[in-house]
C-alpha cells in the first residue's frame, strides 16, 4: 500500500502530540543530567531537571535596564511554539496531525524561524554577552542552514514528493539512512544547530557567561530551556520518517516504533554533547561550507542518479 | 503554604551558586566547588541564574562594591553566603540552604527592592564599577556599537570627548563614541570589561577591552584591590599544590572550549591531587592526558588561538611553556603535570617562571572576541595572590 501511508487525525490530538513532545524533552534533559553526574563520578542526577524546574518556577523574573521586553519574550517563548509547530508534520506511526503536501518545506520553514527567535532572545536583554550570543547563533546558522536544506532535499528526491507521508511510503523495504548516510549526518548536525545544542551551542557558551541565557531568570529561562529541548526532540522525531523508515518495524505497532527510534536518536544527540567540544562560530563556516555543503550536494546527486536510473 | 514549602524544598536540590573568589582564596573556592558538587548544587555563570551568592574570602573595597552590584542583579529568592575560609564552607552552605527555604523572608526581600533595575551610580573614585558580566553600565555602549550603520557618524561634529549629554543618554546609558578601526574607518567603540567575577577566569583579574566590531583594538589589565600588589610571581607563599592549580587551569580552558567530559576529567584530577591520594591522582592525570591527546576536534577548535613564537616569548617575557598555540600550551601543561605526578618532573616547577598578568593587554590586542577567553585561559596564569599574602611576603 504505497499510497496514503499516513492518516491525518483530528486537531484535538495536538494535545497528545504536545504531551509526547514534552515527555521526550524531559527524557532528554534527564538523560543529560544523568550522564553529567555519572561523568562527575556521582550517582543519580536523573531528577535534576525536575528539581531545576521547581527552582525556576520559584525564581522571580528579572529585567535589565532598557530591555526590549516584547521582543525578548517573543524570542524566549517562541522556541517552545516552534518545536510544537515542527511536530505537527511528524507522523507518529501512521497518524499525523497534518500531512501537508509540503511537509518537508514546513519543517525547514520552522527551523529557519529559530534564527529570529534565538537572535531576538539575545537582543532583547540589552546586554553585551547576550547579544554576542545572538550573533554567534546567526554565524552558526549561516554555516549549517544550507547544508541542512540540501540534506532535506535527498529524501524528497528519492520519494519524488515533499510530503512526509510519501517519504515514509518510499522507504518500504529500504530505509533512506542506508543509502543516504551523508544526508542523515548533515541533518543531525542541523538538528543540533537549530536546537542550539552540544557542539552547536557557542551561542550559550561558557566563554560569554551563557550568552543568550546570561540575563534570563525564572520562568523566562525555563521556557527557553524547555523550548531548546523540545526542538532537539522534534528534530530527532523528524529524522524518523525522513531517514529511518517511520513507524516500520517488526512486532511493535507503528507508533511505538516511531517513539523508540526517536528516543534512540535523541539519546545519541544528548550523549554526543558531552563528547564533542564546541564548534567555534568563527571557524565552523569552514566545515559548513567547505565540507558539509559539497558533501550534501554530492549526496543529492547520487540520489538523483539512482532515482533516474531506476525509472 | 504546604505546596510552596514543598516546591522550595524540592528546588533546593538544584540550587545554583554564583561563586566570587577573592584573590588568594583559590583553595576556598575549590573546596566550595567540591561541596557544591556533593549537594547537587551547580555553579551559576551569571547573577540572573543564581540563588546563592557565595563569596570566598574577604573582599577588598572595590570587589565588595562589585559583589553588591551582583547581589542587586540576582532575581531572588537570593541568599548570600560569606565563606571566610576553607573550614567554613560546609556550615556556610548549610546556612544558605536554611535561609533559601525561608519563603516569608524572600517575600519581604522582594517587596523592599526597586521595581526596575537601576544603573550603578557613576562615581569617580573607582574605575572598577560595572565590570561584572557585561554589567548594565555598559549596555548603551554596545547597543550603539552594534548599530554602527545607523549613522552615528552624524554626531562627530558635536562629540563631547566621551561625555554624551543627558539627552544623548537614554535611560542613563551614554551613547558610544567612535574611533578609527584598523582600516582607518570610523567605527563605534564598545568598552567591555572581563572580570573580576566571571566563570573560568583568574579571580580578581580585570581585563578591559575596547572592541570595534569583534576585534579587540585596545586592552588594559588590572587586579582588583591591588593597592598592595606588586604583581604575581614574587615569592608569595604557595597556597596549593602546583599540579592541582595546573589541572584547575586546564579545566577552565576545556570548559571554555565546550569540551565538557574532558573538563570533568581535569576537575577530577585536580580533586585527586588535592586529596593527596597518589594512586588515584596518577590515574586521574593519566586519563586526562589520554583524553586531551586523543580529541581531534579539541585540537581543531584550539588550533591557532594566540600563536606565540620563540621571539614573541622573549618580547613578552613569557616562559617556554607558552610556545605555540592554545592547543600546544594545553598539551604541554598536561604533560608537565603528568611528569610531576610520575616523579619525573622537577619537584618545584613553579620556579620555572609564570605568566605575568600585565603582559595580557599586549597579547590580547588584535584578537577577536571569540578567542579572547580561550587565549587568556591557555596562558595558565597562577592564581593572583591576596593582598594579605603579598603584604606578608
Amino acid at each position: 500500500m504505497p499510497e496514503a501511508v499516513v492518516m491525518t487525525v483530528p486537531g484535538y490530538w495536538a494535545v497528545l502530540a504536545a504531551v509526547l513532545l514534552g515527555g521526550l524533552a524531559v527524557f532528554a534533559a534527564a538523560l543529560d543530567a544523568g550522564l553529567s553526574d555519572r561523568a562527575q563520578g556521582l550517582g543519580g542526577g536523573w531528577g535534576a531537571p525536575l528539581a531545576g524546574t521547581a527552582r525556576l518556577l520559584r525564581q522571580r523574573r528579572r529585567t535589565t535596564v532598557a530591555a526590549d521586553a516584547v521582543l525578548w519574550r517573543v524570542g524566549n517563548a517562541g522556541m517552545l511554539m516552534g518545536a510544537l509547530l515542527m511536530v505537527a508534520v511528524v507522523p507518529l506511526g501512521w497518524w499525523a496531525l497534518a500531512d501537508l503536501d509540503v511537509g518537508v518545506v514546513w519543517f525547514n520553514a520552522v527551523d529557519v524561524m529559530v534564527w529570529a527567535l534565538v537572535w531576538l532572545a539575545g537582543w532583547g536583554a540589552n546586554s553585551t554577552h547576550s547579544l554576542v550570543g545572538g550573533y554567534r547563533f546567526l554565524a552558526h546558522g549561516l554555516a549549517y542552514e544550507l547544508p541542512l536544506m540540501f540534506a532535506l532535499v535527498a529524501p524528497a528526491i528519492a520519494a519524488g514528493s515533499l510530503s512526509v507521508g510519501d517519504v515514509v511510503a518510499a522507504q518500504e523495504g529500504l530505509w533512506f539512512v542506508v543509502w543516504m548516510p551523508v544526508a542523515f549526518v548533515v541533518f543531525l548536525v542541523g538538528v543540533t544547530g537549530f536546537s542550539v545544542w552540544g557542539p552547536s551551542a557557542p551561542a550559550l557558551g561558557a566563554d560569554i557567561a551563557g550568552g543568550v541565557l546570561s540575563e534570563l531568570s525564572g520562568v523566562d529561562r525555563l521556557v527557553f530551556l524547555a523550548g531548546r529541548y523540545a526542538f532537539l526532540a522534534a528534530g530527532a522525531a523528524f529524522s524518523v520518517p525522513l531517514f529511518l523508515g517511520g513507524g516500520a518495524g517488526p512486532v511493535l505497532p507503528g507508533w511505538a516504533w516511531s517513539l523508540v527510534k526517536t528516543a534512540a536518536v535523541l539519546g545519541v544527540l544528548v550523549w554526543l554533547r558531552r563528547k564533542l567540544p564546541a564548534l567555534r562560530p568563527d571557524r565552523f563556516m569552514e566545515i559548513g561550507w567547505v565540507v558539509m555543503l559539497p558533501a550534501a550536494l554530492l549526496q543529492d546527486l547520487v540520489v538523483a542518479l539512482i532515482v533516474v536510473g531506476k525509472a | 503554604m504546604g505546596l510552596t514549602d514543598a516546591l522550595a524544598r524540592y528546588a533546593l536540590r538544584a540550587t545554583h551558586v554564583l561563586v566570587v573568589e577573592v584573590p588568594g582564596e583559590w583553595r576556598t573556592r575549590v573546596g566550595l566547588e567540591q561541596q557544591m558538587l556533593r549537594r547537587g548544587w551547580r555553579p551559576a555563570w551569571t547573577p540572573a541564574d543564581a540563588d546563592v551568592l557565595a563569596v570566598c574570602g574577604i573582599p577588598g573595597p572595590a570587589l565588595a562594591e562589585n559583589v553588591g552590584q551582583l547581589w542587586e542583579q540576582m532575581p531572588g529568592p537570593r541568599v548570600r553566603a560569606d565563606i571566610g575560609s576553607l573550614s567554613h564552607v560546609s556550615s556556610a552552605l548549610d546556612d544558605a540552604a536554611t535561609l533559601l527555604l525561608d519563603t516569608p523572608h524572600h517575600r519581604a526581600d522582594a517587596q523592599n527592592r526597586p521595581e526596575r533595575p537601576q544603573l550603578p551610580e557613576p562615581h569617580g573614585q573607582s574605575d572598577d564599577d560595572g565590570m561584572d558580566h557585561g554589567g548594565h553600565g555598559h549596555h548603551g555602549e554596545h547597543q550603539s556599537a552594534d548599530h554602527s550603520d545607523m549613522g552615528h557618524g552624524g554626531h562627530d561634529g558635536m562629540d563631547h570627548g566621551g561625555h554624551g549629554g543627558i539627552d544623548m543618554a537614554p535611560e542613563g546609558i551614554p551613547l558610544a563614541t567612535g574611533g578609527q578601526d584598523r582600516d582607518g574607518l570610523e567605527m563605534d567603540v564598545l568598552h567591555l570589561p572581563w572580570g573580576p567575577v566571571l566563570p573560568f577566569w583568574p579571580a580578581g583579574l580585570v581585563l578591559r577591552c575596547a572592541l570595534q566590531g569583534d576585534v579587540v583594538v585596545e586592552a588594559g589589565a588590572s587586579v582588583i584591590d591591588d593597592a598592595h600588589h606588586h604583581g604575581p610571581g614574587e615569592g608569595h607563599p604557595a597556597q596549593a599544590p602546583w599540579a592541582a592549580v595546573r589541572c584547575d587551569n586546564a579545566m577552565a580552558l576545556l570548559a571554555l572550549a565546550g569540551a565538557e567530559d574532558v573538563a570533568v576529567r581535569a576537575r577530577r584530577a585536580r580533586d585527586a591531587l588535592l586529596d593527596g591520594n597518589g594512586d588515584a591522582a596518577r590515574d586521574a592525570v593519566t586519563r586526562l592526558h589520554r583524553a586531551v591527546r586523543r580529541s581531534r576536534l579539541l585540537r581543531w577548535s584550539l588550533r591557532g588561538v594566540l600563536p606565540l613564537t620563540a621571539s614573541d616569548l622573549e618580547d613578552h617575557g613569557l616562559p617556554m611553556s607558552c610556545l605555540g598555540d592554545a592547543h600546544d600550551r594545553l598539551v604541554s601543561l598536561v604533560e608537565r603535570v603528568r611528569a610531576q605526578v610520575h616523579d619525573r618532573g622537577p619537584m618545584n616547577p613553579s620556579g620555572t617562571g609564570a605568566v605575568v598578568w600585565d603582559e595580557l593587554p599586549h597579547l590580547m590586542t588584535g584578537l577577536e572576541l571569540a578567542t579572547v577567553r580561550l587565549a587568556v585561559a591557555s596562558l595558565d596564569l597562577d592564581p593572583l595572590p591576596g593582598a594579605r599574602e603579598v603584604a606578608r611576603a
